[in-house]
């Protein structure tokens, strides 16, 4: 029995090396997608493209737009242009948002203590536009309490950011990667494996053969099980070392949950091969039933409480969208066990479902 | 002439023979938008949120009732302790805890300016700060409302304040919707995503049952051959783009505010280099299965360099170096200001000349190289 498997383990692990190109690809993805995330992704904005439009010329509405300027978000590209030309200004992108003060701005001011400025702000962008929006306030906030120094706020704010203070999206992409890559990883290279076989008509000669189904599967799957864990383990090593991600939950427990998960996208890797009868078609079903649904309706980037009710319905039946927690819990927050249990229980059973319908969808097939 | 004629008749042939074609370009479409452009999202909504009472008193119910009525939270209960706290925001039961300390009400009275605690789960950053910029705005309104309605010593004691208020305008996006933005944006992936896949896919298919070299042995020359190849894929990726507008339009009601046909225009020019990075894909894979791969990770890297949901403007200057040479990021910000802001080609033609030249560029290298490989 166990001599059988490992013939079968080292045929596979003799493949993947054959295939030395896609080896490079499956170990050097992760890491390039772990550099871009951890890199190009910051959704604030700083040195924001602004005009002004000062109609007021008093020393009053000059200091609001110096204070604007000599903050890090605003860089004033356009001055006192016609009003009229703010929609080409817009269409051209030479700036984002115009302040405009208008003339009775400092006599306002002066009379009775109330005067306004108008914003205009370019909202295709509407990440962009809420950013613009509460910078602004800031500054204007700040120039309110400069003009009343004696009038103190009734209470103040103080946000306490917690488990990740500077709110860097390193932190949060980095764990999140490793739920996308083990998922992406695990399921099409099991199931392309797999498909190969019946392809190139070698499963037959292998069913043929004194090798029970059961030992088939689990000789094709236990190397891609080692290839999904290394790539784990890489993206961890790498973020905790070069994009000083904390690790502060323990390590023991994370490993342990990365086997749960791998599990998962193992049988689904299966599944895919009893339905697939191609390759391309075994590619094809493996990415629009995981990447996809991984990327964008896990929680990975976009947060799943903004989706609309269909999606979040979606997404409770996606295996990353659990992971996602339990990996993001333990690494940034510290979760133990049993703070997981419940995300951790529904990924065994989806584990339980998955091998059990897969192995079933297998034999028949093979029957 | 009629050699690429013949071509082009052959591939119309194969590609209408293959019935999933139909719904790749004609139903996909649909699904794809409606579904991803409902994923993908920068507004915050629903964010679950806890509140915290040490005081009890009238003024830190009506402070936390404000909160719990702002509309991008979803209230999901009151903690009684910094421990209950702090194990909610473990549990991710809440993202936030405003947390009112004891004798706020007095200390209001007194002048003393307490502070109002947010405790923040700042794993998703983002999100995180534009909460917390909900929760400032909410709690800023309402000082503005309580100094107001009860003059409470620290108020008294100030003598008349002069204040500045900002009138903010949204243009083009009046709601600030998420889906105005990325619904246009993901009618030019799904075009790019279309004409490269099948463009590379078709010529190592090809390659692979051996009918390429067969077509080689004929008198059609090898620019003849990737003419007749391109032509179709050109023609598919217009109508799919027809298709993609209208489901726009009919799933999300977005229309397009500017000229049609400058979009077709820019639309035509973009393909030029999806096609060329098609043909370059076929040139180096073997089998569909690599050229299946590599078209996929062609596409994440420019789907996430290109300014689809995440501004280019705040990338380290090195990545930002990288996205001049990605045709996308053109399209996007062409196909954003048509459907968005209707603006016209005066304030276009940079990057339509930019993405000309990627696109003539690599066309003419793939051609090139695709033509060697054969000899």
């Amino acid at each position: 029995m166990n001599r059988i498997l490992f013939s079968i383990v080292r045929k596979e692990f003799t493949h993947i090396f054959r295939d030395i190109q896609s080896l490079y690809l499956v170990l050097g993805m992760p890491l390039l997608m772990l550099f871009l995330y951890g890199y190009a992704i910051t959704l604030d904005m700083r040195q924001i493209d602004t005009a002004v439009i000062d109609e007021s010329h008093t020393p009053e509405s000059r200091e609001l737009i110096s204070h604007l300027s000599s903050t890090d978000f605003f860089r004033i590209t356009a001055r006192d242009v016609p009003l009229s030309d703010i929609g080409d200004l817009f269409k051209e992108r030479a700036a984002r948002c115009v302040l405009i003060i208008p003339p009775s701005f400092a006599r306002d001011l002066a009379a009775t203590g109330d005067a306004q400025v108008s914003l205009i702000v370019d909202a295709s962008d509407p990440n962009a536009a809420n950013f613009i929006r509460n910078y602004v306030g800031q500054v204007v906030a700040n120039e309110n309490q400069a003009l009343n120094p004696e009038r103190s706020a009734l209470f103040t704010v103080s946000p306490r950011i917690f488990y990740n203070p500077d709110m860097r999206s390193a932190n949060f992409f980095v764990p999140g990667l490793i739920a996308l890559i083990l998922i992406l990883i695990t399921s099409l290279l099991t199931s392309i494996a797999i498909v190969r076989e019946k392809e190139t008509g070698t499963m037959e000669q292998i069913l043929v053969s004194p090798i029970r189904p059961a030992q088939i599967i689990v000789g094709k799957v236990l190397p891609y099980t080692l290839i999904g864990f290394i790539d784990g383990v890489m993206i961890l090593v790498v973020g905790s070392l070069w994009f000083k991600v904390p690790i502060a939950g323990s390590l023991a427990l994370a490993l342990g949950m990365m086997l749960v998960y791998v599990i998962t996208g193992i049988s689904l890797g299966i599944l895919i091969s009893t339905i697939a009868k191609t390759q391309a078609v075994a590619m094809l079903v493996a990415v629009t039933l995981t990447v996809l649904p991984s990327t964008t309706m896990s929680g990975f980037i976009f947060p799943i409480s903004s989706m609309p009710v269909f999606l979040r319905w979606i997404s409770d039946i996606i295996p990353a969208t659990y992971f996602l927690e339990i990996i993001r819990g333990i690494v940034l927050k510290g979760n133990t066990l049993a703070d997981l249990y419940r995300q951790a229980l529904i990924l065994l059973g989806m584990d339980i479902l998955l091998i059990a319908v897969s192995v079933r969808a297998f034999r028949v097939r093979l029957g | 002439m009629r050699r690429i004629f013949y071509i082009v008749q052959k591939e119309f042939r194969q590609i209408r023979r293959v019935r999933a074609n139909f719904a790749i370009i004609f139903v996909a479409p649909f699904f794809q938008l409606l579904i991803m452009g409902s994923a993908i999202t920068t507004e915050v909504k629903n964010v679950p949120i806890a509140t915290l009472d040490f005081d009890h008193s009238v003024a830190s119910r009506e402070i936390l009732e404000a909160v719990r009525s702002t509309t991008s939270f979803t209230y999901v209960g009151a903690v009684s302790s910094e421990r209950e706290a702090a194990a909610v925001l473990d549990r991710g039961r809440a993202k936030l805890v405003v947390a009112i300390p004891p004798h706020f009400e007095q200390q209001m009275k007194d002048g003393e300016a307490p502070r109002v605690q947010v405790l923040v789960d700042g794993v998703d950053g983002n999100s995180a700060g534009i909460a917390l910029g909900y929760i400032q705005a909410t709690l800023a309104r309402e000082q503005v409302r309580m100094a107001r309605f009860a003059p409470l010593a620290a108020a008294r004691a100030a003598p008349r304040a002069s204040t500045i208020t900002v009138i903010p305008r949204m243009w083009y996006n009046p709601d600030l919707m998420s889906k105005l933005n990325i619904v246009p944006g993901l009618v030019a992936v799904l075009l790019m995503m279309l004409t490269m896949l099948l463009t590379a896919m078709n010529i190592v298919r090809e390659k692979e049952i051996g009918t390429l070299e067969q077509l080689m042995v004929t008198p059609i020359g090898s620019i003849q051959l990737i003419i007749g190849k391109i032509i179709p894929f050109f023609v598919l990726g217009l109508m799919q783009l027809t298709v993609g507008i209208v489901a726009a339009g009919l799933v999300f009601g977005i229309w397009m505010k500017g000229s049609i046909f400058l979009l077709y225009a820019m639309a035509a020019i973009f393909c030029l280099s999806t096609l060329g990075f098609g043909i370059f894909v076929s040139t180096i894979a073997r089998t569909q299965q690599q050229a299946m791969f590599m078209s996929w990770f062609f596409m994440i890297f420019s789907l996430l360099l290109a300014g689809f949901f995440i501004p280019i403007e705040n990338m380290p200057q090195a990545i930002q170096d990288i996205t001049y040479i990605n045709p996308l990021r053109y399209f996007i910000v062409i196909i954003r200001e048509i459907y968005l802001k209707g603006t016209g080609f005066r304030f276009l033609w940079k990057e339509a000349l930019a993405m000309g030249a990627i696109g003539v560029l690599a066309l003419t290298s793939a051609s090139l190289r695709f033509r060697k490989r054969l000899k």
